[in-house]
């Protein structure tokens, strides 16, 4: 065992943000690598009791110099101590312990090693996001495994029951090991499969933290933010190709509003309606870099157009310099890439009464409408309703907008949608040109 | 300037239940908590029993340490200076300990 040393360090105690999260994914990436990745939960635990050492030593002691360095030493040592314990009653041990060893001599801070552990996280990521896992499995192992984040906190996130995110960990854990799934990086034919799978899980994180619920603000825009970094991890990677750099676009310039989405008292925020001094210029600028690396080859995918669609309103400093000729045009090719998704069409349906008017719109979404799955929907609903205020049929429209509230929503979209119905009983204002 | 310690009690069951993001916050506040200028140190306890000395049949004896009762055990103590027990007080009032856990005040003879 490698004793521990403790130098404190000169400055504050202030850490790294998200430190622990993050150290969290990338050491129990790469001790699962070492003990195999049915050992997944001895991994798990051994980060877990250097997190509890730092938690009681560090307080009186002072944050160690190299923190990061620190846990992932403690770590190791705890893993080491279990497996000596026997734990596990295999023939490997020595084998095992002799490869956590040497792992631990290596200084973390190293290029190389840097390059190892960025490796085995993006293995790590690969395995979580196995296509032979289910797709809920797949996302809160992802989020727990390389994300660094609880139980507690993926379940809060999701509006889901902590038992409920617990069962699904079991099952992902248990179909690693009845199915074999390996930390191998994907190669040939099975390639692509695998990077689409880790796409739409890491998408789908993303959508989750931007779609707008009640509370727990900050943990649903985490989840936005560990979305990005999974996808600058992969599109960092050997293995990226222009989709990935398309969804880590899409994913930058749509954080990029984040700031601007939601008002003081916390309601929601239309993106026509938000003030575009308030977007993050940073993300907008990552989100043009990684547009101008994914238009490499001739590949246009679903993240190119929506990437595309993000990027013109970016460019557009006000809502009136926005290009609706442009964006519609995107949508109707997006449409088409998607098969006539019931969800772009509405969003199509936005730039279509902006360049043809509201009367256009309302008969492009007129087949929706027909589509009895898409009845208790309530954003076709709402959608309907505010053309039908536009063209000032009033009780058309607030029939629209009340049933819209009886349909599955959260509280911010309800109180939107009750704005509208106010709206619907008031004068309206003309405006002299 | 009087000294007082503080004894610090909670629940130690219920840390391991901290997502890494609730471990690295509570690490930054009691870090900062303890570079406050009146605090002369602090201490950490084992999450262990202890033993108790005891002396029985005129003969000294270590036992295990306590079983407690309840779910609150001492976890660990600081030194800080305060000119009496009201400052002492003052000065406990915003210990990020108090957000789960009890803290006991006693002035010690110097």
């Amino acid at each position: 065992m490698i004793p521990v040393q403790v130098q404190p360090t000169k400055d504050t105690g202030v850490l790294l943000e998200h430190l622990f999260r993050h150290q969290s994914g990338r050491v129990v990436a790469h001790l699962a690598r070492v003990l195999g990745p049915a050992r997944l939960d001895l991994a798990e635990e051994s980060m877990q009791y250097a997190m509890l050492r730092a938690l009681q030593v560090w307080p009186n002691q002072g944050v160690p110099e190299n923190a990061a360095g620190w846990l992932f030493r403690v770590a190791h040592n705890a893993a080491i101590d279990a497996i000596r314990r026997g734990r596990f009653l295999e023939q490997n041990t020595p084998a095992l312990v002799a490869e956590l060893t040497r792992s631990n001599f290596i200084i973390s801070g190293e290029p190389d090693f840097e390059e190892q552990l960025r490796d085995d996280e993006l293995r790590m990521i690969f395995m979580c996001c196995h296509p032979q896992i289910a797709r809920d499995s797949r996302v809160a192992l992802s989020l727990k495994t390389v994300g660094g984040f609880s139980v507690r906190e993926i379940a809060s996130a999701f509006l889901a029951d902590e038992a409920a995110i617990a069962q699904r960990l079991v099952r992902a854990k248990r179909q690693i090991r009845e199915r074999h799934l390996t930390l191998d990086m994907p190669h040939g034919a099975d390639l692509e499969p695998r990077l689409d799978s880790a796409l739409e899980t890491i998408y789908f994180i993303f959508n989750e933290g931007y779609a707008t619920h009640e509370g727990e603000d900050l943990i649903r825009q985490d989840l936005c933010f560990e979305a990005l970094r999974l996808g600058r991890l992969l599109a960092a990677s050997s293995i990226a190709t222009p989709r990935v750099h398309a969804l880590v676009a899409v994913m930058a310039l749509q954080a990029a509003r984040l700031p601007a989405r939601i008002d003081q008292a916390g309601d929601l925020i239309l993106l026509e309606d938000q003030n575009r001094a308030r977007w993050d210029q940073g993300l907008i600028a990552m989100g043009f870099h990684y547009l101008d690396l994914s238009v490499s080859g001739n590949q246009v995918s679903d993240y190119h157009v929506q990437a595309a669609i993000a990027a013109v309103h970016a460019r557009a400093e006000r809502l009136a310099l926005v290009d609706w000729p442009v964006i519609l045009d995107l949508y109707d090719q997006l449409l088409a890439i998607s098969g006539d998704s019931p969800v772009v069409a509405l969003n199509r349906a936005v730039a279509v009464a902006k360049v043809h008017g509201p009367a256009e719109a309302l008969a492009a979404i007129e087949r929706l409408c027909e589509n009895p799955q898409l009845h208790e929907y309530y954003l076709l609903l709402a959608v309907r309703g505010h053309l039908l205020l536009e063209l000032d049929r009033r009780e058309e429209a607030a029939a629209c907008l009340r049933e819209a509230l009886a349909c599955r929503c959260s509280e911010p979209e309800r109180r939107f949608l009750r704005r509208k119905l106010v709206q619907c009983d008031q004068p309206k204002l003309v405006f002299d040109k | 300037m009087p000294q007082f310690m503080l004894a610090l009690y909670d629940d130690p069951s219920r840390w391991p239940k901290l997502s890494p993001e609730e471990m690295q916050k509570a690490i930054e506040k009691y870090t900062a908590w303890s570079k406050k200028p009146f605090v002369v140190q602090g201490k950490r306890l084992a999450l262990d029993a202890g033993r108790v000395l005891k002396t029985s049949n005129g003969k000294p004896r270590a036992t295990d340490g306590p079983y407690s009762e309840t779910k609150e055990v001492l976890g660990g103590i600081y030194l800080i200076e305060a000119a009496n027990y009201d400052e002492a007080v003052e000065r406990t009032l915003d210990h990020p300990h108090l957000s789960h856990g009890t803290i006991e005040l006693r002035q010690l003879f110097m």
